[in-house]
């Protein structure tokens, strides 16, 4: 073995001496051993490489990417949301297709009043003055912009904080949703959500998805919240959502 | 997998992926798409993974996938058989001097590291991946990982000489005479 091969192994060897049992490198490292030519190079290389070591380990992650890598979990729970699970997913589509073709998206009722969450949220989405402000829902915009957040499996909601701190709120049969609006992929979308208590007949079966004048919404629940997302994009980019 | 495990899998992984990620994409915003992107995919089909001990290099394997399928197709990938001869043989740079260079400095170097390198010498020098971790992550033999370490740190090397501000990089003892006729 030569200078140049011996070269060769000994950079791919890690500069803490790891690899000093590794049959891979055992000759080359015998060889800077004997050799102080080449034990002078190879104590250089791997003083070199532990500075490279320090300085990249000293490079510290942004400051909220831990949480958001959480949140984007808990969002999606290990294993997939009880209403992703494929018994469910058949049945939440027939109920679409029932929401969809059947019945359509009838905005509003004889009295001028939303038919339902769904309806309510896509009245708002086409006619709304959208707005709000405050840092609870700047985080929850920032959040629902990630493409790891998932909608469907739980999001970490502050129903108060959103309320207190200038998210634009809303009425629905007489009980406050919180509107949140937020881009993902280049799209904008509406996230309204409610307490669970207040609106316990929202989508009680499982999700469900209606379009109609150019809206689509999804709407659904969990313990905590009723939820309804709307967009122009069409259903699939909702189910992408959630 | 209980949230407990998960965060402290999260704990344990994703401050280097996050600094793999951005010596990848070159970017804050991107890294932390691809970090976020990785343990997400974990969270719907890592958790099936049987063998915990292979997350790590399950997650550095799935991240540099999601880095390959999302760069633009096309982007130019310099072969080892496109370098110029004699680009395997190490400039030299002073070491006091590489390491009074800021972080920032380090890392702008070795993003100007052509990616075919850049990927193997960062796992390398992050938390002290093997040679054959390396391989493993990003799936080549490991002939070609010890390859790609050599060149890739000439590059980082003349990368470093000139992020250096007003550099007078003191060569190691014998670079001179090396560079002599």
């Amino acid at each position: 073995m030569n200078h140049e091969e011996a070269k060769f192994l000994l950079r791919a060897g890690r500069p803490h001496g790891q690899d000093a049992d590794d049959p891979a490198l055992a000759g080359a490292l015998a060889l800077a051993e004997r050799d102080p030519v080449l034990g002078a190079w190879l104590a250089r290389e791997r003083a070199f490489d532990l500075v490279m070591t320090e300085k990249l380990a000293a490079i510290a992650p942004p400051a909220d990417l831990r949480a958001a890598i959480l949140a984007g979990a808990r969002a999606t729970p290990a294993g997939r949301a009880w209403w992703r699970q494929p018994a469910w997913l058949a049945l939440a589509a027939s109920v679409a297709l029932l929401l969809a073709v059947g019945a359509g998206l009838r905005l509003r009722g004889g009295a001028g009043a939303p038919v339902n969450f769904a309806a309510f949220a896509a009245d708002d989405m086409l006619h709304g003055q959208h707005g709000g402000a405050g840092e609870v829902m700047g985080a929850m915009q920032v959040l629902l912009g990630q493409p790891a957040t998932r909608l469907g499996g739980g999001l970490p909601v502050d129903f108060a904080a959103l309320e207190a701190t200038g998210c634009r709120t809303l009425s629905f049969d007489g009980h406050p949703v919180m509107e949140i609006c937020f881009q993902r992929a280049g799209a904008q979308y509406h996230l309204y959500l409610a307490r669970a208590g207040d609106l316990p007949a929202v989508a009680a079966a499982g999700p469900e998805y209606a379009e109609a004048g150019g809206a689509a919404v999804a709407a659904w629940r969990d313990e905590k919240f009723a939820y309804a997302v709307a967009g122009t994009g069409g259903l699939d980019a909702l189910k992408r959502l959630l | 997998m209980s949230d407990e495990t998960f965060t402290r899998l999260v704990d344990q992984h994703y401050p280097t992926l996050y600094r793999f990620a951005l010596s990848l994409a070159r970017n804050q915003a991107d890294a932390c798409d691809l970090t976020q992107q990785t343990f997400y995919i974990w969270a719907t089909h890592g958790h099936g993974l049987r063998d915990l001990a292979k997350a790590k290099t399950w997650l550095f394997t799935t991240l540099y996938r999601e880095f390959l399928r999302g760069r633009r197709r096309g982007a130019r990938v310099t072969s080892i058989e496109e370098l110029p001869p004699g680009a395997e043989e190490l400039a030299d740079v002073e070491i006091d001097q590489a390491r009074r260079l800021d972080g920032g400095l380090v890392l702008a170097a070795l993003g100007g590291v052509e990616e075919i390198f850049r990927a193997p010498l960062t796992l390398f020098y992050l938390e002290g991946h093997s040679y054959q971790e390396i391989a493993a992550i990003l799936e080549v033999p490991i002939g070609t990982v010890m390859s790609r370490l050599a060149r890739g740190k000439a590059q980082l090397r003349g990368a470093l000489t000139a992020a250096a501000p007003g550099a007078q990089v003191v060569p190691f003892p014998g670079a001179e005479r090396r560079k002599s006729p």
